[in-house]
């Protein structure tokens, strides 16, 4: 079907380093770590790629790919797009694929955050000519203002509010801990999150992800040169971007108990890709958990849980890696990490392993079992900004014929 | 040890009007002529109906917390003395939002909704800090 992209590209390889404080490696390191684990999970060499997207918040130019794979003189587009940088290298190298320029192409995710000096993203600049009331403004108090309004819009006690967004966390400390190449590994208590020092009230340390080092990797071909090389190929099913034009500074009706620009990608997507009731059709998701109140809201900006509910799917285990609808399996950013230009493909390569029953690969020994029992479409996504400034990708991904 | 200066908002042709209006302790906004829409932060042209036609409204600088949360990492060293620091959505009886702190009020007791009332603090000979503050009726 024209104007959709299900079904017309397929995944046969991937791979992502370990995420986290990587002193001993380089960007380029875990480029070659991550790609070179791609290619041996496709069966493929550096030769049989004919064009690459690089998806990095820090470098500059295709070379920062070219030039550690020796890639010889082909095709590399550097993409930006904050925190959904990742995931939209690899939308534009499905998009090389489905346009039938290219069958063998590559797409990865870099960035190396733990040496820069600086253990956030930054402060939010410094005070702007036109944005004269902008100062203090940091990720922590723009995602902050979406709890704070949560709760008093919802009637949520403190306590209840607070309880809530540190049950995301615990769920994510739970999944994380069985996976080997998490950033935070540790069993983190309910006492411990909710007795934290407070960051931005009511957003204390552990509803607060990290940056991390790391490097995720896809190969992208088409659906019959995907059927030719391996039993399992994952399928594209939805690849959607919306961008919002931060109304929350503009729009007085903007409201702080949603992100937009998450609902608009997606609809888009669960249109592209036949989808009617996400809550029943979607089997696990991966979504970008900056801050734990991130998540909630963005579950019900998927249409997860209905608005204005989650807490009840959220302290009834809805999310877990046993419930209903898993998210964050391999611990999100939250314990996975957080490696801004890395982090779209590091979902994605949960929700491929997840979809070819491959996700204990990744276990840490003695831990019971991450692997979910048959699932059959994954959805990933990325929020890079602030709620109401923001680059949101949202993309599906699935086994074929469903 | 000499503590850093808190920095100031940079004034342009944009913005000099607020400025100046603060410098007289006001809260001034555009209007626009052509819808009514009055905006934050100031613009050329009117971000509903593009219209370039403006006239300047005095605020009665009250309005509500529309959302607020409670600094206990300082944004930057010179604010680190006055750490737990309230930042606030301010929604104006006019309209605009406004981001802002919330002074002279425990952040404990802070809620949404509570009506604040303008307060000016100044920061050098060329601003005047519009921050805001409970207000109870008289
Ligand atoms: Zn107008």
């Amino acid at each position: 079907m024209p104007g959709s992209i299900k079904d017309r590209v397929a995944i046969v390889g991937m791979g992502c380093t370990r995420f986290g404080e990587r002193w001993d490696v380089s960007a380029a390191d875990m480029i070659v770590e991550a790609v070179y684990q791609a290619y041996e999970d496709a069966g493929i060499e550096t030769k049989d790629i004919q064009a690459a997207w690089l998806g990095t918040a820090t470098g500059m130019t295709g070379m920062v790919l070219s030039e550690p794979l020796r890639l010889q003189y082909i095709p590399v587009t550097r993409v930006e797009n904050a925190c959904a940088t990742a995931s939209d290298a690899f939308r534009n190298a499905c998009y090389a694929v489905a346009a039938g320029i290219y069958d063998m192409v590559l797409a990865v995710g870099v960035d190396k955050f733990k040496d820069s000096g600086i253990s956030g993203l930054g402060d939010g600049g410094a005070p702007g000519p036109s944005h004269a009331m902008e100062a203090e403004s940091t990720p922590p108090r723009q995602f902050a203002m979406l709890a704070t309004t949560y709760f008093s819009k919802y009637g949520l006690s403190f306590e209840e509010g607070k309880h809530m967004i540190g049950r995301v966390s615990w769920k994510s400390h739970q999944n994380g801990m069985r996976n080997k190449n998490a950033h935070f590994q540790k069993d983190v208590s309910m006492d411990t999150i909710l007795n934290a020092p407070m960051v931005a009230w009511p957003l204390g340390l552990f509803d607060c992800c990290g940056v991390s080092d790391g490097a995720a990797a896809a190969i992208i071909t088409t659906p019959e040169i995907a059927q030719s090389m391996r039993k399992d190929p994952v399928y594209v099913k939805a690849l959607q971007i919306s961008m919002a034009p931060r109304d929350g500074n503009f729009n007085t009706n903007y409201d702080f108990l949603h992100v937009e620009a998450t609902v608009r990608a997606a609809e888009a997507a669960y249109k592209e890709a036949g989808i009617k009731n996400p809550r029943e059709e979607i089997s696990m998701a991966e979504v970008h958990d900056c801050f734990s109140i991130t998540e909630a809201v963005t579950m019900e900006d998927l249409r997860f849980s209905p608005r204005g509910k989650v807490r009840d799917d959220i302290e009834n285990g809805f999310f877990d890696l046993d419930g209903g609808l898993p998210v964050q399996l391999d611990g999100g950013l939250k314990c996975f990490g957080h490696p801004i230009g890395a982090s779209g493909l590091r979902m994605l390569y949960e929700m491929y392993l997840q979809l070819q029953g491959r996700a204990d690969e990744l276990l840490n020994p003695g831990f019971p079992s991450r692997q979910l029992a048959n699932p059959k479409l994954g959805l990933t996504h990325n929020l890079g900004g602030s709620p109401d400034g923001c680059a949101i990708f949202v993309g599906i991904v699935g086994l074929p014929g469903v | 040890m000499t503590l850093p200066e808190k920095p100031l908002p940079g004034i342009n042709a944009d913005t000099k009007f607020f400025w100046e209006g603060c410098k007289s302790q006001t809260l001034t906004f555009q209007k626009c002529e052509q819808c009514g829409y009055v905006r934050w932060p100031p613009s050329f042209i009117c971000p509903e109906c593009h219209s370039k036609r403006t006239e300047l409204i005095k605020s009665s600088g009250k309005g509500k917390v529309y959302s607020f949360i409670v600094y206990h990492r300082a944004f930057h060293p010179a604010f680190e003395r006055e750490l737990p620091y309230v930042v606030a959505i301010v929604e104006l009886a006019e309209g605009p939002h406004l981001l802002t702190n919330i002074i002279e009020c425990r952040p404990s007791d802070i809620k949404c909704d509570m009506p604040v009332e303008v307060v000016f603090e100044k920061r050098s000979e060329e601003v005047n800090l519009p921050l805001f503050r409970p207000s109870f009726p008289k």
